[in-house]
């Protein structure tokens, strides 16, 4: 806000404006619905990801009267992630695969239309669901152009007609039968759609594609590893943060840290979030982990695996790319959401910065950097339990590895103990929220840390191989200071978090991690689901509880709120599985000694059962 | 998915006239999960080793043999063994035994091996690669030489660990461990890029190793590869059970122990290479 905007950015967005106005219809209606609070038109509320709104009917004094007033079946037993969208006027809910679509009216509580998958000639929904690594989730649909997107488990993109539920085209985005899946939620940004592909444990080389709304034709594809045509990465002009500036990655940047052609079955998958900021023409989103997921067989960088990209919507170009964790050693998928914040801050020079991206990766670091030209602003632990790096160097942008948490370094014949944070992350998939009122980011965090034992034998399609079991406890550490604290047995974390200078404001202990997305409001709440099926609120400044009710099942959903005819709503998807679900019950049965203070939590199905619930609260 | 194999009318009336042979068994079924495409493991026609092994089992018990096929990868267990056959339903579960699962496999308890194999290069003849005899010759391979060698990388796999080790990764061509595609089996699919001449050679497991040179006969050299420095090639093989029943586990173990020279007879047949506890390679 207070720095110009670069001369040529403000050039190119320009340009864009007037280069084809009948191409930015989508996108006008999509933009105009995220500022619309009787809407919640993308998952992240806005293009920026903000999952903030304006709406103060329910508050920081009303939220006690809470209630719930409708909840709906989705008929579904497995893992329930993504959250509602509301647009005019009607609620559309999904599930998992194989998928349903709902559209619901909320005055008469009814189904208005549903969409049943069906499977195209030639997939096998049994094969489908045989290669999906952790359970059958999917994030969420999305919004444009008088049609509703779902990025299909069988990597099939669906639109859907708003009005009557009528498939109106379909995009065949991936192969099953090469381990290709969507769970990702799309995003409709001017004439297009945009997604991604699932499937790392398969060795899928990891893409983000871009569909025309209209028909679905394929309008642009840009992998994560390989050659820099494929990666649409121009050797000159996308930058890198190099030696504590920008500067040009040079030609073959990823086909260089990889040894041979391991890049083609290299993983980087984006089965993330994706955001975008219209000033800037910029979308951008995470790369995932590198396969092979054995450290000792992929010497170098693995780029561009576990990496921050902004690309040109129009062209698909890397403008900039940030590698968060070269050579993965932990399974820290880099796919979490980036917020777009714009706060004013000065870096470590002095100079000032105001268009900011944040991003809560799962290898425990914050990170702030400038979204115009990915300059690396701030990267610290939001959860101090983390060991696994001291920290980021700010001049080269690497984490400085502490061997004695590398399992490479470890070997065959070391059980790597009190990793952290567990391979599940210090945050997992859902997503934060951010309140320009309180100018903090709430954070779902995941408080659990690891052992790494590489003996285990494991076993793939008819192979033994000598594998790694990673067994997931409680971090038994404080969240702000990392000191042990060995009667705590949290294994999630409510925390909130300054982006601008990377510190924690304040961090309130969850007994379970936390698997759902928040939302923030100008009523100065933070709203939030739990594994054992709490929908909670929170006071945004001080994160006193003010409000629960149990749900019929755990919460990995994301909140959503709205307001219809006059009334202020919040709605959430219960249903637990995911990698959260059985994940976490294994985790604590691990822990089986000292239970202590959360004596009660055997497990986590001691507190819920399967079953898609989507339920919508309201002041009386 | 789920279809009984009466492998014997015979076996199905003595089930049905007489109590069950053992406790273990809460039915009058062997209820085995297995991968429907997977030779030379298993196939719904019958025709893989383990196919073999559960037949002998089932006969010993004089139980009928009832299979739940699913593709033996990622969630097998999950999907299988660990599956009710309904949910909430108290109905049990799709199957109670899995007839190959490496000794120790965490998800499951196994029982005691019931055999022991290794790794082995496979190479094709007469590609200009007849003169390598033992793994170790590869590394006597000029640098132009090793430029040429179609070699497989299987994602994952113990030999990969090897061919780093030894200087061969730079040119290898790159395979998934794990193929999302059910229809075909990694040894097919090994078989074809070998036949094709994608692959001049491929260091495989054993019993893959076995199907190559049974199914194409004389047209693969088979070296059998030993363990190195952080490179463990020889694995024993066990049945899964479920964690909890260790009855069935214990009784999978005596007829493991009654039947050792039969299934050794099976595993002979489909030229499965097996080594002695040490990892010593047992000559037929």
């Amino acid at each position: 806000m207070i720095k110009p905007v670069k001369s040529w950015l403000l050039a190119s967005s320009v340009a864009a404006m007037l280069a084809a106005p009948g191409m930015s219809q989508a996108n006008a209606e999509v933009a105009a619905l995220t500022q619309d609070n009787s809407s919640w038109a993308t998952w992240g509320k806005d293009y920026a990801g903000t999952r903030y709104s304006p709406l103060t009917q329910i508050n920081k004094d009303t939220a006690k009267n809470l209630q719930p007033k409708w909840t709906f079946s989705t008929g579904m037993l497995r893992g329930h992630e993504g959250g509602p969208l509301v647009v005019n006027g009607l609620i559309y809910i999904h599930t998992g695969f194989p998928h349903k679509v709902y559209a619901l009216n909320q005055d008469t509580q009814s189904v208005v239309w549903e969409y049943n998958y069906a499977p195209d000639a030639g997939t096998d929904p049994q094969q489908v669901i045989g290669v999906m690594c952790c359970d059958v989730v999917n994030r969420g649909l999305a919004y444009g152009d008088g049609k509703v997107f779902l990025a299909q488990g069988d990597a099939t993109l669906v639109a859907l007609d708003a009005k009557t539920g009528k498939v109106v085209w379909k995009a065949k985005n991936g192969d099953t039968k090469q381990g290709m899946t969507n769970t990702n939620a799309p995003l409709v940004v001017k004439d297009k759609v945009f997604v991604g592909i699932s499937g790392g444990e398969y060795g899928v080389r990891g893409f983000i594609a871009a569909y025309n709304i209209k028909n679905g034709s394929p309008a642009w594809k840009a992998y994560s590893t390989g050659p820099d045509a494929e990666m649409k990465i121009n050797p000159e002009k996308t930058m890198t943060w190099t030696d504590g500036k920008m500067a040009p990655v040079g030609k073959d940047s990823s086909l260089k840290t990889w040894q041979g052609d391991q890049w083609k079955i290299g993983g980087g998958t984006t089965w993330g979030w994706y955001s975008y900021d219209p000033q800037l023409n910029l979308m951008y989103y995470g790369s995932g982990n590198p396969s092979t997921w054995n450290p000792v067989q992929r010497p170098g960088d693995n780029k561009w695996s576990m990496t921050i990209w902004a690309r040109d919507v129009d062209t698909g170009e890397a403008k900039w790319v940030y590698q968060m964790t070269p050579h993965d050693e932990w399974d820290f998928d880099g796919i979490n959401e980036m917020t777009l914040v714009d706060l004013p801050m000065k870096d470590a020079n002095g100079n000032e910065h105001s268009k900011l991206l944040t991003h809560f990766d799962r290898n425990g670091f914050g990170y702030t950097l400038d979204r115009a030209t990915g300059e690396l602003l701030v990267a610290e632990k939001f959860d101090k339990a983390v060991n696994w790096a001291s920290h980021v160097d700010m001049k080269s942008g690497r984490p400085q590895v502490q061997t004695q948490y590398s399992t490479q370094a470890g070997g065959e014949d070391h059980n790597s103990k009190g990793i952290c944070p567990s391979a599940m992350g210090s945050k997992n998939e859902p997503p934060v929220t951010f309140s320009p009122k309180s100018k903090l980011i709430y954070i779902p965090g995941n408080h659990t840390c690891m052992d790494y034992e590489p003996f285990a034998v494991e076993y793939t399609a008819g192979q033994p191989y000598v594998g790694a079991t990673l067994s997931i406890y409680p971090a038994k550490a404080d969240v702000q200071t990392g000191q042990p604290t060995p009667d705590r047995l949290n294994m999630g974390s409510f925390t909130a978090w300054d982006p601008t200078t990377g510190k924690i404001a304040w961090a309130i202990d969850e007994p379970f991690s936390l698997w759902s997305g928040m939302v923030s409001t100008a009523g100065d709440i933070v709203i939030y689901g739990t594994l054992e099926g709490y929908l909670k609120i929170r006071d945004a400044n001080n994160g006193a509880e003010l409000y629960k009710f149990k749900t019929p099942s755990g919460v990995i959903g994301n909140v959503s709120t709205w307001e219809h005819k006059g009334k202020q709503y919040i709605g959430v998807l219960s249903g637990i599985g995911g990698w959260a679900g059985v994940g976490m019950a294994a985790g604590l049965e691990g822990e089986s000694e000292g239970l202590g203070a959360v004596g009660a939590y055997k497990s986590l199905g001691a507190h819920t059962k399967l079953g898609g619930v989507f339920t919508v609260f309201a002041l009386p | 998915m789920t279809n009984s194999f009466k492998h014997r009318a015979l076996g199905l009336l003595a089930a049905l006239a007489i109590a069950p042979a053992s406790q273990a068994w809460e039915g009058k079924t062997f209820k085995v999960c297995a991968d429907p495409n997977n030779l030379p493991y298993s196939n719904q026609k019958g025709e893989g080793f383990e196919n073999k092994i559960a037949e002998l089992l089932a006969d010993e018990l004089d139980l009928e043999l009832e299979y739940t096929w699913f593709p033996q990868r990622m969630g097998f267990i999950r999907n299988t063994l660990k599956a009710e056959v309904e949910e909430g339903k108290g109905k049990g579960y799709k199957c109670d035994v899995i007839i190959g699962l490496p000794t120790g496999a965490e998800q499951a308890a196994t029982t005691q091996p019931y055999y022991r194999s290794t790794y082995a290069l496979v190479i094709a003849k007469k590609r200009g690669w007849d003169d390598i005899e033992s793994p170790e010759d590869l590394d006597k391979l000029s640098d132009k030489q090793k430029a040429k060698l179609k070699m497989a990388m299987f994602d994952g796999s113990p030999a990969t660990t090897w061919l780093l080790n030894h200087k061969l990764l730079d040119g290898s061509i790159p395979f998934q461990s794990m193929d999302a595609d059910a229809t075909i089996s990694t040894a097919e699919r090994v078989e074809q890029a070998l036949k094709s001449g994608k692959l001049d050679m491929a260091i495989v497991w054993g019993p893959i190793a076995g199907y190559l040179e049974t199914h194409n006969k004389g047209a693969f050299e088979v070296i059998p590869m030993h363990s190195e420095q952080g490179v463990k090639f020889e694995f024993p093989m066990s049945m899964g059970v479920r964690i909890p029943d260790k009855e069935r586990k214990e009784e999978l173990n005596k007829l493991i122990e009654d039947n050792q020279r039969k299934i050794n007879k099976i595993l002979g047949k489909y030229k499965v290479p097996l080594v002695d506890a040490d990892g010593k390679l047992i000559d037929d």
